[in-house]
């Protein structure tokens, strides 16, 4: 029985087979997957480290807020202290304001003076002919405008 | 030979498999004992190692809330706590603790020896914790950061500076400084309540803690805060107008300096709601400097000291019998000959009324036997009772801690004097409060307002609680008018002329009473205690003021004189302010003192021997004069009052 000798040449070429290409369909899916996965790792990480330094900014923030709302209290006070009597009674006599007593009089008769309308006094001291009372001569015109001036002058230096 | 071929043809495909298989059984083990422990730390070891992580960036953080603020009726502040810094060293975080001392006591200007001291301490007994300065305001926080600047020190707080930090605490103002002190009382260093408002009010007013989680990354900066506890506390607000109460402490101060007395009282107070409008002490102190002044001065006198009210006391007998239909107001007292028999040994004879005499004019001069004899009309159980209703022996439930009841004992304990004796105001011990809240009852038609300080409380701007004062009926309305004219009998024509105001009416009654001596065990006749309660506008009142001045020395020293002024003053520059219109005339020219009679109600009562439920007292009665009045003075002359003790039998 004799063998059938094979080939022993290395002529082998390659194969192709047939519904056998290189999947770059495949190839390209995985890598797409791969680009999804690696930049969803990637964006969580930037959301993480963004949201600790937004914390960060935020406690600072809120600390601010903490000194300024001393300072606010710290002025409020400052305020009330100078608001209060004995302080302003303080600096009225540094500026050499002096006290004066309350006195009720004062505070009524002011009143009494803004809305009393000086009186004006009709002193006729001068004989007067028998006249038509409507008809007024210039001249007396003129004398009554003098006395009414100089009567209301001396209530004034008066105080009344 | 074939089986071999196969064999051979077989075994490198094989191996490959094997070989191919024994990688992947290793990275399969290695895989699955890296996924195996996953699960062990993920899921066996998941609390503890969750635990250790929360411990190494998060820490609870605890904080006090700023104490609560206290406002006066018009919304100013009274006391507001605000946040402060003080200096606390890490004496283990200090390398040299000399140079470090003498650097801190240079910025502070202290002594070395006051930072080295501490800091030597804590080091030796490894304390973390050390104050250096307490409670400093900004700009020293400033100074001593711009001074303790490390350039190159890594530090996430200031000062940058090792073994320096900073910690919080709070401190407490007083806006008005001694003004209001005795009533606002003061918080200690630990911001604890510890005197009148700020101790009775110390669960509103106390800072509450706040929790909070807090994560920080390895630099130690916070990144996120979750706060767990939080409870705000409560601001005051009280009825006191700060306006009023300068004033009144001006005019206090005034008046006690001018008659050399040891200490003065006054209230003023609005009869219809019963708020305090004013409340001071002479001498007071500074609560933003407490531990300066003298502990005695802490002592709120209007609440907490009792007195004999003297004549003052005597609206208790007018008032009842009034109110019983016993007596009217223009009826008349036969006074016989103005002795008062009293168990036959001790009789009082008061020469004021040694005639007939109505019993507006007995009260409008402070008659003893008229008021004597009025009380007999009214009897003991009624006394007794009219003493309660108008609020003596008992609390009025203010809003300040330690008030004291006073003293107005049962008749079942009464001996034979001493419906006598409590009649004229001795044997009975009353607050200043308590008889303005009586004389509050005159003025408001009869009905006594409970008086009170708190108007309501706030929480984060909102009013939660609002004070609704207690009333209780004392008198009817008629009785009030006629007791109303009577006291102001008493300021036109009788004791106490210089409580008329200007532009005002005014009413009310002198007291001046000799004060108990518990060494000498009896009435100190050399010791008074002069009082004036009034109120204004005489008819329809809108203010009444109560004066107390305790021991005035040198010269007048009965109520009319000393108390009666301080009244006036104050009546006079409050009112305007309360914007009650004038109903007398305004004259410009003031009471002189020739016009005013000086006359002294004083009266020691002695009483015999019979004990007062446990308690022996022993009490002379003895009068005094004493005399400036002009014989042109009113119709109803002063007279003058003497008492006789007469051997018993009589």
């Amino acid at each position: 029985m004799s063998r059938k000798k094979l080939s022993t040449s290395k002529n082998t070429q390659k194969v192709k087979r047939e519904g056998d290409p290189i999947p770059w369909r495949y190839c390209l899916l995985t890598l797409v997957c791969g680009l999804i996965l690696v930049g969803g790792f990637f964006f969580a990480a930037r959301q993480h480290f963004s949201s600790i330094d937004y914390g960060i900014k935020n406690s600072q923030l809120k600390k601010q807020k903490d000194e300024l709302e001393t300072a606010q209290r710290q002025l409020l006070l400052a305020k009330e202290y100078a608001l209060s009597p004995a302080s302003i009674k303080k600096v009225a006599k540094e500026f050499g304001f002096t006290e004066v007593a309350a006195s009720v009089e004062s505070l009524y008769t002011d009143t009494k003076k803004t809305t009393e309308k000086p009186k004006v006094e009709k002193k006729s001291d001068t004989k007067t002919p028998d006249k038509n009372p409507a008809v007024v001569s210039q001249k007396d015109e003129k004398k009554n405008d003098k006395k009414i001036a100089e009567t209301s002058d001396s209530k004034n230096k008066k105080g009344v | 030979m074939a089986n071999l071929a196969k064999k051979s043809k077989k075994n490198p495909k094989q191996i490959a498999f094997t070989r191919f298989m024994l990688i992947v059984a290793f990275f399969v083990l290695w895989i699955g004992g890296i996924g195996a422990r996953l699960v062990h730390l993920q899921i066996n070891q998941h609390e503890d190692l969750r635990g250790k992580a929360l411990n190494q960036r998060r820490d609870k953080f605890t904080e006090k809330q700023l104490r609560g603020t206290i406002y006066d009726r018009d919304d100013h502040p009274l006391a507001m706590s605000v946040k402060v810094k003080s200096l606390v060293a890490d004496p283990s975080e200090i390398e040299n603790i000399d140079s470090t001392a003498k650097q801190i006591a240079k910025v502070l200007n202290v002594k070395p020896e006051l930072i080295l001291k501490p800091l030597k301490e804590g080091k030796e007994r490894n304390k973390r914790f050390v104050f250096l300065a307490r409670k400093l305001d900004e700009s020293a926080v400033k100074n001593i950061n711009d001074a303790f600047e490390t350039a190159d020190l890594k530090k996430n707080d200031l000062p940058k500076f090792a073994g320096l930090h900073w910690r919080e605490e709070q401190k407490r103002t007083y806006t008005q400084g001694a003004n209001l002190g005795s009533v606002i009382g003061f918080s200690n260093a630990e911001d604890v309540g510890s005197a009148g408002i700020e101790q009775s009010q110390e669960t509103h007013l106390h800072g509450a803690i706040i929790k909070t989680w807090r994560d920080r990354d390895r630099y130690g900066r916070v990144y996120d805060e979750e706060e767990v506890e939080r409870e705000e506390p409560k601001d005051v607000v009280l009825t006191i107008s700060r306006s009023i109460q300068y004033k009144v402490e001006q005019a206090l101060a005034k008046g006690v300096k001018a008659s050399n007395a040891k200490s003065g009282i006054a209230i003023a107070m609005n009869p219809k709601t019963g708020e305090i409008l004013a409340m001071a002490n002479y001498p007071s102190f500074d609560p933003n400097r407490y531990n300066e002044f003298p502990q005695e001065t802490y002592t709120n006198r209007a609440v907490q000291s009792m007195y004999a009210p003297g004549s003052v006391f005597k609206i208790i007998a007018f008032g009842g019998a009034l109110n019983e239909g016993l007596i009217q107001s223009n009826g008349e007292i036969n006074c016989g000959s103005g002795v008062i028999k009293m168990n036959g040994r001790n009789d009082i004879v008061d020469k004021h009324c040694h005639q007939t005499i109505t019993y507006t004019d007995a009260l409008a001069v402070s008659s003893n036997y008229a008021t004597i004899k009025t009380a007999q009309l009214l009897g003991n159980e009624r006394f007794f009772d009219y003493s309660q209703r108008f609020g003596f022996g008992t609390t009025t439930g203010i809003e300040l801690p330690a008030e004291a009841r006073g003293t107005v004992h049962s008749p079942k304990n009464w001996n034979s004097d001493s419906l006598a004796s409590m009649s004229i105001g001795y044997e009975v011990n009353v607050t200043a409060l308590q008889a303005i809240s009586a004389y509050s009852a005159i003025a408001n038609n009869g009905v006594r307002v409970t008086p009170h300080l708190i108007k309501e409380i706030r929480q984060d701007g909102k009013v939660i609680s609002t004070t609704e004062a207690e009333s209780n009926t004392v008198m009817t309305v008629e009785t009030a008018k006629s007791l109303r004219r009577m006291l102001e009998k008493v300021v036109q024509s009788g004791t106490a002329k210089r409580a008329k105001l200007n532009g005002f009416t005014s009413a009310g009654k002198t007291g001046t009473a000799w004060k108990y001596s518990e060494t000498l065990k009896k009435y100190d006749e050399n010791k008074y205690v002069s009082s004036f309660i009034g109120f204004a506008p005489a008819e329809n009142p809108e203010i009444v003021i109560a004066v107390v001045v305790d021991e005035p020395q040198g010269g007048a020293r009965d109520g009319g004189q000393v108390s009666a002024p301080i009244f006036r003053e104050i009546a006079e520059s409050v009112l305007p302010e309360l914007n009650v219109k004038p109903d007398a005339n305004i004259k410009n020219e003031t009471a002189s003192d020739e016009e005013i009679p000086t006359e002294t109600e004083a009266t020691t009562v002695k009483t015999d021997k019979k004990a007062v439920g446990n308690k022996k007292t022993e009490v002379k009665k003895e009068e005094k004069e004493s005399s400036t009045q002009k014989p042109k003075e009113t119709a109803t002359q002063k007279p003058k009052i003497e008492t006789k003790n007469k051997s018993s039998g009589k």
